[in-house]
């Protein structure tokens, strides 16, 4: 007997499926459940309905927690996307060795983020890094900036070395996007008078726009949860100056070793990281 | 003449594109030359002010203490075996579901992709205390299954989209055509459209070897000996425990970036197509 095509997709695509509900589903359900529980090292685990949330909305670790990721995530989506759209841009234009430079231009990418924090920490670093000397021989300072120990900048530095590694992947989504407008649109625009600036707003701006979009989503999701910089760069110093909510809900396991706050934190960051997708689709699909 | 004019004349001089280009291409690179060269200097050397930026004499000596008096070696096995093992897992499962999703379409296989499509956006960290549970129940801690399967949990998804957007672009008469012949359906898919989309394929497996093995977050959080810990952990404890020695910090930062850079070098067209695979045709 031979079954029928349909029936043949769903035999080879369940396997896939029964992986995916184990690896997301289920943890998500259990996520749900323990953030309800009172579940620490010490006492049994007993029901305690919305009490770890209230735990939660009241300190004042959180709200600081989040106030530094929003600062951090938007600072590093804003970084990626002019440094991604200005290269792609370029990228666009040139023409002679365009193969080479696109290489250069991603190789970024393929470094870890914790091994991007080094190598920022090194040039960043006061007393033997490069940062500090090229912007004295320029003449723009006349001593060593001490990065790390200044609240600002040392959000700033993380920020620089995360969106480091990220640039590229804007890159070359906008400049796919870039590829895929005809060129001769932008004879046309030419031909009636408009400038770069004129034919980027017109006709580049309103085609890649999806592109962009969908490139900003994906930089801005994932920088809302990461951690691998922050980690290996200040460890959320100096002062909590860049303690983002991934390390809040670290130290609910590691140093306060209470399971039930700490999914209770995972819960509030999986609604805010939905509705902040959502939205994005939502704007993505309605235009069309 | 508007300032806007002019500026505008200035940008559309080709001269101008190159110039900016490298001026950004040497900052995005600097940060991986510089590394490297520290990664050459002497211990003195790399005390000195002002820094030097090329190693005034070159030395393997930072190399030497890595490879020999570091736990590198070890973390070095323990991500390729966690790499190639998750790399393995992810391929086997996704090409099947995504052939499944994107040639023989049922009811209800959209929903499936939207399940895959949605698991995306669930943040990895808010699931570590679930899979900590999980793993503690299992006897998992501190296993390279632990590892292999959080890393599967992580890459899967993308893995069968990034599939799928390939096996779309496959045309369908050449399927349909060596099943006429007496092909089953599973003989058509391994000897004809898994040779033919090979290069494909190859990207999306070198993709998740390389964002496994770059993967830090849950190899720190579910690992805690150096039989175990994968490389990107194995650095950042070696570096924040014993060492404040940047020529060695470069050695061990090069050590772990390498096999991306290497890997980067040769597949990078793949790769690029890989990862903008889907969003193209949207």
């Amino acid at each position: 007997m031979k079954i029928s095509d349909s029936k043949y997709g769903v035999i080879i695509t369940t396997p896939g499926l029964i992986i995916i509900i184990a690896l997301v589903v289920f943890p998500v359900i259990i996520l749900l459940v323990t953030s309800f529980l009172r579940y620490t090292a010490v006492y049994p685990i007993s029901f305690t309905g919305f009490k770890n949330y209230r735990y939660i909305l009241n300190d004042r670790l959180f709200w600081l927690g989040l106030q530094k990721t929003v600062v951090y995530a938007g600072g590093v989506t804003a970084l990626t996307f002019s440094g991604g759209v200005i290269l792609a841009l370029l990228l666009s234009k040139v023409t002679r060795g365009s193969g080479i430079f696109r290489s250069l231009a991603m190789f970024s990418w393929a470094v870890p983020l914790v091994i991007s924090g080094f190598m920022w920490r090194w040039i960043f670093n006061p007393n033997v890094g490069i940062f500090s000397d090229l912007l004295m021989k320029v003449g723009l300072i006349s001593e060593p900036v001490p990065i790390f120990s200044n609240r600002i900048l040392a959000m700033l530095g993380c920020i620089v070395a995360d969106a480091w590694v990220r640039i590229p992947f804007m890159c070359i989504f906008t400049l796919a996007g870039i590829e895929s407008v005809p060129r001769e649109l932008y004879d046309a625009v030419k031909v009636d008078g408009a400038d770069c600036f004129g034919a980027f707003r017109h006709i580049t701006l309103p085609l890649i726009k999806r592109m962009v979009l969908v490139g900003l989503l994906i930089t801005s999701m994932i920088t809302f949860r990461t951690i691998d910089v922050i980690f290996s760069m200040t460890a959320g110093g100096p002062g909590r100056s860049t303690y983002i909510l991934s390390l809040y809900l670290i130290e609910q396991l590691w140093l306060r070793v209470n399971y039930g706050t700490g999914s209770a934190t995972g819960v509030i960051m999986l609604l805010l990281i939905s509705s902040f997708a959502g939205l994005y689709v939502y704007f993505i699909f309605k235009k069309e | 003449m508007r300032p806007r004019d002019g500026v505008a004349k200035i940008l559309e001089k080709p001269a101008t594109s190159y110039v900016l280009l490298i001026i950004i291409l040497a900052a995005m690179l600097a940060p991986i030359v510089f590394t490297a060269f520290t990664s050459f200097k002497s211990r003195q050397e790399t005390f000195s002010w002002p820094p030097t930026y090329f190693p005034q004499k070159p030395t393997l000596q930072a190399y030497h203490q890595v490879i020999f008096e570091s736990p590198i070696i070890k973390h070095l096995r323990n991500s390729l075996i966690v790499t190639l093992g998750t790399t393995a897992v992810v391929m086997a499962g996704g090409l099947f579901t995504a052939y499944g999703l994107s040639q023989y379409r049922f009811r209800g296989s959209g929903v499936v992709l939207l399940i895959f499509i949605a698991t995306r956006i669930v943040p990895p960290i808010s699931l570590l205390i679930p899979f900590y549970i999980i793993m503690s129940f299992l006897h998992l801690i501190n296993t390279f299954t632990c590892l292999i399967i959080l890393n599967t949990f992580l890459w899967y998804p993308f893995a069968v989209w990034m599939l799928k957007s390939f096996f779309d672009a496959f045309p369908r008469d050449l399927i349909d055509s060596a099943i006429v012949d007496g092909c089953t359906r599973t003989r058509a898919f391994l000897s004809i459209v898994l040779p033919i989309s090979a290069a494909g394929i190859a990207a999306v497996a070198i993709i998740t070897f390389l964002w496994t093995w770059n993967e830090f977050l849950y190899g720190m959080i579910f690992t805690n000996t150096r039989d175990v810990q994968p490389i990107t952990v194995g650095a950042h404890y070696f570096v924040g425990d014993e060492l404040v020695q940047w020529d060695s910090i470069a050695a061990t930062a090069m050590f772990v970036a390498l096999p991306g850079l290497i890997f980067f070098s040769i597949a990078q067209r793949a790769i690029v197509k890989g990862l903008t695979a889907g969003a193209i045709k949207g």
